[in-house]
């Protein structure tokens, strides 16, 4: 009701030069580190004796290989997504719906947790010792032989695995807020229940659904990780590819080529989300007291087959995590059994260099990611100016890529004149601050829509400029957005891979590049236990973001610093 | 785990923080240079960790040279040389079989330079320019895993042919050629044991497509599985077989009769170096038995490119009776990108 | 009697317009000229979409004119932004900062005015035992009920000390008893603090309440100001008529006039009423009888029927059929016996006087 009919924000007096420099900063920050990257991309890939040409592009299109590695990405992707979101929409309506036990919820979030919080490849390498030809499930506890571990079923199941959770976030706020005098409505013009959660819960819920599957769809084409390890040679897919072509063949320019082929399916998950999540209802920060819909509505034994189910999927997920930390912690995986230190030990001495670069690097990215995700989120959310639009969408558009084009594209931007960062710190920093500050983006404007406007008219009709008015009133209302921004940039500084592979030098290198190293070097032992470590970091540094949180904001104001 | 001071950080920053911009060096202004680049020497090793630990710090302690070093696979390595080629970020390109330097060689990214051993090596262990030389050598065998042979009651393979045998269905793991160095060997062993003939040797690699598991992205990447009982068996260099023998896995090493090749480990100076007189004197070192004699008492399986350096009993017993053919390097060289093609076309992609 | 700072509103030929999807230009204020003399308490009442509070918004300066001129006190603040035109502003959803304490919301106008910390806190624990919230400084809105965050909401605006104060329809998201206190609470405010006040509603007791004077606007424009009594008693159009307390048009013919009187056709009976204009005969005017002017009673000059009956309390109101009309009729301290019920016939008779005469047309 305050917003009159028109009114455009309009900046008058001395907050205007300020806003003005704001956004001509952000847009240099995003021409320099978003768009003039993907311009030498380009330019290096099409590219022939110095002309521009598509015909690099039009070979890598009629290639064979190259199509069915494209076809295979798509149904992948496709696969995963949907594999993906139906666990997570069980996982997300159990949680919501079921009235579960504490100690039930609990073990729920934690698996949940694990496979957002892990660096690469665990999921993978735990498939492999449990599903092969003597894997422990297959062989020891099935009793097959030959089983085969190598192919479509791994690759679905280890992506889907790894990714559900992301579709479980997405969709547990958004069942949580189907308010239940819908479906109370509904139930007393006679439906069954299964009438009613056909009709009424399900279309609800189907914006979510469909964003969740995108957000699948998006996470799968840009994997290279997984199938580099499951997917055999039988299932060629286009990330792994550009990769191999970078560092198997030398070829910059064909990979980038494959590269740029990922573009279009990502360009088209990335509008098509926006058109959906667009229209989206966001629930309110001091919204009603949203009671829990009544679980007498889910037959009994219904909602035992959903505690059974998930329980079953979050049992084995702790099951990979644990075989992931007995890796760690014997002398030889599978030929010696010796419990042994050994391993933490050579990481913490030979791995330090590694341990030292990736923490450095992660705590200067989450300041830098969190202050850029809510000044962006407030300019996006909040202003109105020409070229509001664009900025948003050209400051996802690292976000949406596949890592393997930003790193790419970073690597060939900033090699040469007239900027060089390769070898450096910077490049890194920007690479994840630039490609991970969008949740953080999000999520602002996510919760500026709750913040109706009057609040700031009052600020204003109080006498404050526009930004006391931030600094005082929005900025404690979008804390929490600061710290999922913050939390998010930490988790994947530590745990990123296929951008950055490109981007580690001499003087830089992650820990997770070192796990990929140890796994080519077949040294188990240290490619868990630094995977251990990584997850227990991270583990301690998103529960202290919680804690901070907490402690800053007012009751009323509070989710967690994960849900993004 | 404390956070680590600033000058713990500043070790051994190379001078190219000069050339950064502004945001590069805003950055970098957190964490200080050092000066003093005579004293350490950047290099990227195909080598793993624990062999090429030892020798940099035995380098070290003989050169007062500090190496900062990471370790990458050979594909990758050379990738990065390549990509980092107006603004050289390593001076030596350390280990790695053979053909990855040829390659290497064959896109100008390396600098000649004929350390004092050259005249006392064989010609396959050096390039005529003196654009790489040989640290090492490094055959390759057969591993198998015994309680597999033992299950479908076969003896370790002593043939190319062996690897045929239907027992081996979706059993075999080894390495892409894509990617890494021991399957560019391989294929060039078989080629070399058909006599050149390419049609002949691609018949038998579609053949023994059949077999295979997977193409490993790594050279090594097959010998866990094998030895863990996940694969039966695989095509490996010396060096990583024994590794994961000594581990304590039960696999078998043998060699086919008709003979296997080997690729010579190297060791080249990267063109543009910013620290070229310290890497000069890495290479130096290291084609020398200075360098060399250190692989037997550090359990490194490679047999020494130089010499006068014995090769650990150890190991020459393992490779007692082994018909170790030669593969022609310049030959290798030149076909290496058409084969390899050829390869992805008709064996790779036929499975 | 005006407080010492507060100051006369002026709207010189102020326009408010926006650009409707279709892109055609749409005007929601049209060309309005307006006095608020310093310490009174005016009200712009009208429907909705009227322009109230776009004219609201546009004192306060949260939305610009696109033509016209806007003063406070002998300033023209037409192009001044929000924050320094030095009013205080209630919003109809409070708009209270949920992450601040009822005392730091309180307080949040006289920090951004860096007061000291002392004179702060007086004068924030003033405001509140003025507005009746003693005790409440330490909670959160959240923990508040509807009336006490608008009281929160109005000692923010307040305690600043505002040269203006404007209330953009405060009290509608309150239950109906909860109004009628909290509007006397802002009435009595306003006359102690004695600051300039525009308030803006679409209920119309409210409106005559609390009002020093009334601008009722309707489609853009002011259709006319005044006290309550002023348009109740006379309105100027149909449409303030119709929207101040209820009100019988009926339709007359004019038959004679004399001095200071007319005759009329109304209804079927003949009616005289006072009116210095001299109508000729046959002009069409509207009468405007309010229902508590119409007497019922079994004999009366007109014949009618009770359509229906409500009983509410204090009175009883009536929609009573004459022949070709309807009348709602009104009668307060209804007694016991001698009430009408639906379907009776009834006789009604039209007042001769506090009646209001409205050219047709």
């Amino acid at each position: 009701m305050s917003a009159a009919i028109g009114a455009r924000w309009q900046w008058r007096g001395a907050d205007r030069p300020l806003r003005l420099a704001l956004i001509a900063g952000i847009w240099i920050l995003l021409i320099v580190f978003v768009l003039y990257p993907l311009a030498r991309l380009f330019g290096r890939a099409f590219n022939e004796e110095g002309v521009f040409t598509f015909a690099p592009f039009v070979d890598a299109l009629s290639n064979p290989n190259h199509l069915r590695a494209l076809r295979n990405s798509l149904i992948l992707a496709t696969l995963v997504a949907a594999v993906g979101t139906s666990a997570g929409f069980l996982f997300a309506f159990t949680a919501e719906r079921t009235n579960l036990a504490g100690g039930i919820r609990r073990l729920l979030d934690f698996t949940i947790l694990l496979p957002l919080i892990s660096p690469p490849f665990t999921t993978s390498i735990a498939f492999v010792f449990s599903f092969g030809p003597r894997g422990l499930i297959t062989h020891d506890l099935l009793g097959m032989q030959d089983a085969q571990v190598y192919g479509w079923n791994s690759t679905v199941a280890a992506e889907a695995l790894t990714y559900f959770p992301l579709a479980f976030l997405a969709l547990r706020p958004l069942i949580a807020s189907i308010g239940s005098d819908l479906e109370d409505a509904a139930f007393s013009l006679g439906g069954s229940r299964w009438h009613v959660f056909r009709t009424v819960t399900l279309p609800l819920t189907l914006p979510g659904l469909a964003n969740a599957f995108l957000l699948l769809f998006a996470a799968s084409l840009a994997d290279f990780a997984t199938p580099l390890i499951l997917a055999g040679n039988g299932l060629p897919v286009l990330p792994t590819d550009a990769y191999l072509q970078i560092t198997g063949m030398f070829d910059l320019k064909g990979g980038a080529v494959l590269s740029l082929l990922l573009l279009a399916p990502a360009a088209i998950v990335f509008f098509a989300q926006r058109h959906i999540v667009g229209r989206r209802n966001y629930a309110t920060i001091t919204g009603k007291a949203g009671g829990r819909a009544p679980h007498r509505r889910i037959a009994s034994w219904l909602r035992y087959a959903l505690w059974l189910a998930c329980i079953a999927l979050a049992a084995f997920i702790v099951y990979l995590y644990a075989l992931l930390v007995y890796a760690s912690a014997v002398v030889a995986f599978g030929a010696d059994a010796t419990p042994t230190l050994s391993n933490y030990r050579v990481i913490f001495t030979e791995g330090i260099p590694a341990i030292k670069d990736t923490l450095i690097i992660a705590l200067i990215c989450m300041p830098l990611g969190g202050v850029y995700g809510i000044v962006v989120g407030y300019l996006v959310g909040r202003m109105r100016f020409a070229g509001r639009q664009a900025i948003e969408i050209v400051s996802m558009i690292n976000y949406a890529l596949p890592g393997t084009i930003v790193g790419a594209a970073y690597l060939i931007a900033f090699n040469d004149e007239p900027i060089v960062l390769t070898g450096t710190a910077s490049i890194i920093v920007a690479c994840y601050v630039f490609r991970y500050s969008p949740t953080g983006i999000r999520t602002t404007v996510a919760l500026l829509q709750q913040v109706d406007r009057s609040i700031e008219e009052a600020s204003f009709s109080l006498g404050a400029g526009g930004l006391a008015t931030f600094w005082r009133v929005i900025l404690p209302l979008i804390l929490p957005a600061f710290f999922a921004g913050l939390g998010a940039v930490f988790i994947r500084a530590m745990t990123a891979i296929t951008a950055t592979i490109f981007l580690v030098s001499i003087n830089w290198t992650l820990i997770t590049v070192r796990i990929l190293e140890n796994m080519t070097e077949l040294s188990l032992g240290p490619a868990a236990a630094f995977s251990v470590f990584v997850i227990v970091v991270v583990l301690a540094v998103t529960s202290l973001l919680d804690v901070l949180l907490r402690g800053m904001t007012a009751p009323e104001l509070r989710p967690s610093a994960l849900e993004t | 785990m404390t956070f680590p001071d600033a000058s713990e950080i500043g070790g051994s920053k190379p001078r190219h923080l000069s050339r950064r911009t502004f945001v590069g060096s805003s950055l970098a202004a957190l964490l200080p240079g050092t000066a003093g680049a005579a004293s350490t020497l950047n290099a990227y090793s195909i080598w793993p960790e624990n062999y090429a630990r030892p020798m940099m710090e035995a380098f070290e302690k003989a050169s007062g040279i500090h190496v900062n070093f990471v370790r990458f696979s050979s594909g990758e390595a050379l990738a990065r040389v390549i990509a980092e080629r107006n603004n050289p970020q390593v001076d030596v390109l350390f280990g790695g079989p053979v053909e990855t330097f040829t390659a290497g060689r064959g896109k100008e990214v390396f600098d000649p330079h004929k350390p004092p051993s050259w005249s006392e090596l064989p010609a396959r262990f050096k390039d005529p320019d003196g654009q790489w030389t040989a640290i090492a050598d490094d055959p390759l065998v057969f591993m198998t895993n015994t309680q597999f042979l033992a299950r479908h009651d076969l003896h370790a393979p002593t043939s190319w042919d062996d690897l045929l045998d239907p027992a081996y269905k979706g059993m075999l793991q080894m390495a892409d050629a894509r990617t890494s160095g021991t399957a560019v060997t391989r294929i060039f062993s078989i080629l070399q044991v058909h006599d050149r003939n390419e049609d002949q040797a691609f018949a038998y690699m579609k053949k023994l497509r059949q077999n295979v598991q997977v193409y490993t992205k790594s050279g090594g990447g097959g010998t866990l599985p094998v030895g863990l009982g996940q694969a039966g068996g695989g095509i490996f260099f010396i060096v990583d077989a024994l590794f994961t023998k000594q581990k304590g896995y039960d696999v078998q090493i043998s060699f086919p009769k008709e003979g296997i090749g080997s690729a010579a480990e190297c060791i080249a100076l990267v063109k543009g170096a910013k620290n070229a007189d310290a890497g000069k004197k890495l290479i130096d070192w290291a084609t020398s038995p200075a360098m060399q004699s250190l692989f037997a008492p550090n359990k490194i399986n490679f047999i020494p490119a130089h010499p006068a350096v014995k090769t650990d009993p150890a190991l020459a017993s393992v490779l007692a009776g082994a018909k170790i053919i030669e593969i022609d390097e310049a030959w290798a060289g030149a076909n290496r990108q058409r084969i390899i093609e050829r390869w992805i076309a008709e064996v790779l992609n036929a499975g | 009697m005006p407080a010492p700072t507060s100051a006369g509103i002026g709207l010189r030929r102020v326009s408010a317009g926006f650009r409707h999807p279709d892109g055609n230009e749409v005007l929601a204020v049209r060309d309005i000229d307006l006095d608020v003399a310093p310490g009174e308490l005016l009200t712009l009442l009208g429907p909705s979409g009227c322009g109230k509070t776009t004219t609201l918004r546009m004192i306060a300066g949260f939305q610009a004119p696109s033509a016209g001129q806007i003063l406070i006190g002998d300033r023209d603040v037409t192009h001044m932004p929000a924050n320094r035109r030095d009013i205080g502003f209630v919003f109809q959803s409070y708009a209270l900062f949920p992450h601040l304490t009822v005392r730091d919301n309180v307080a949040y106008g006289l920090r951004v005015r860096r007061k000291p910390a002392a004179e702060i806190a007086a004068a924030v624990a003033a405001v509140l035992t003025l507005v009746g919230l003693d005790g409440l400084a330490n909670r959160f809105p959240s923990e508040l009920s509807g009336g006490q965050q608008q009281r929160v909401a109005v000692a923010r605006a307040i305690v600043i000390r505002p040269r203006v104060l404007l209330f953009d329809e405060p009290l509608s998201n309150l239950d109906a008893k909860l109004r009628t206190e909290m509007r006397t609470e802002i009435q009595r405010l306003q006359r102690t603090l004695g600051i300039t006040t525009v308030y803006v509603t679409h209920d119309q007791e409210e409106a005559m309440a609390i009002s020093d004077r009334i601008a009722v606007m309707n489609d853009g424009r002011i259709v006319q100001i005044g006290t309550a009594e002023a348009l109740y008693r006379r309105p100027a159009s149909t449409f303030v008529a119709g929207f101040l307390g209820r009100a019988n048009m009926l339709p007359g013919i004019v038959r004679g006039s004399t001095s200071g009187e007319l005759t009329l056709k109304v209804a079927g009976a003949t009616m005289r009423v006072a009116c210095q204009t001299a109508y000729a005969p046959g002009t069409r005017l509207w009468v405007i009888v309010r229902p508590e002017k119409i007497s019922l009673a079994a004999g009366g000059s007109l014949p009618g029927e009770i359509v229906s009956r409500t009983y509410l309390g204090e009175k009883v109101e009536y929609v009573v059929r004459l022949a070709d009309q309807s009348l709602s009729v009104v009668r307060y301290d209804p007694p016991e016996e001698g009430g009408f019920s639906p379907g009776q016939r009834v006789g009604v008779t039209l007042p001769s006087t506090g009646v209001q005469l409205l050219a047709a047309g």
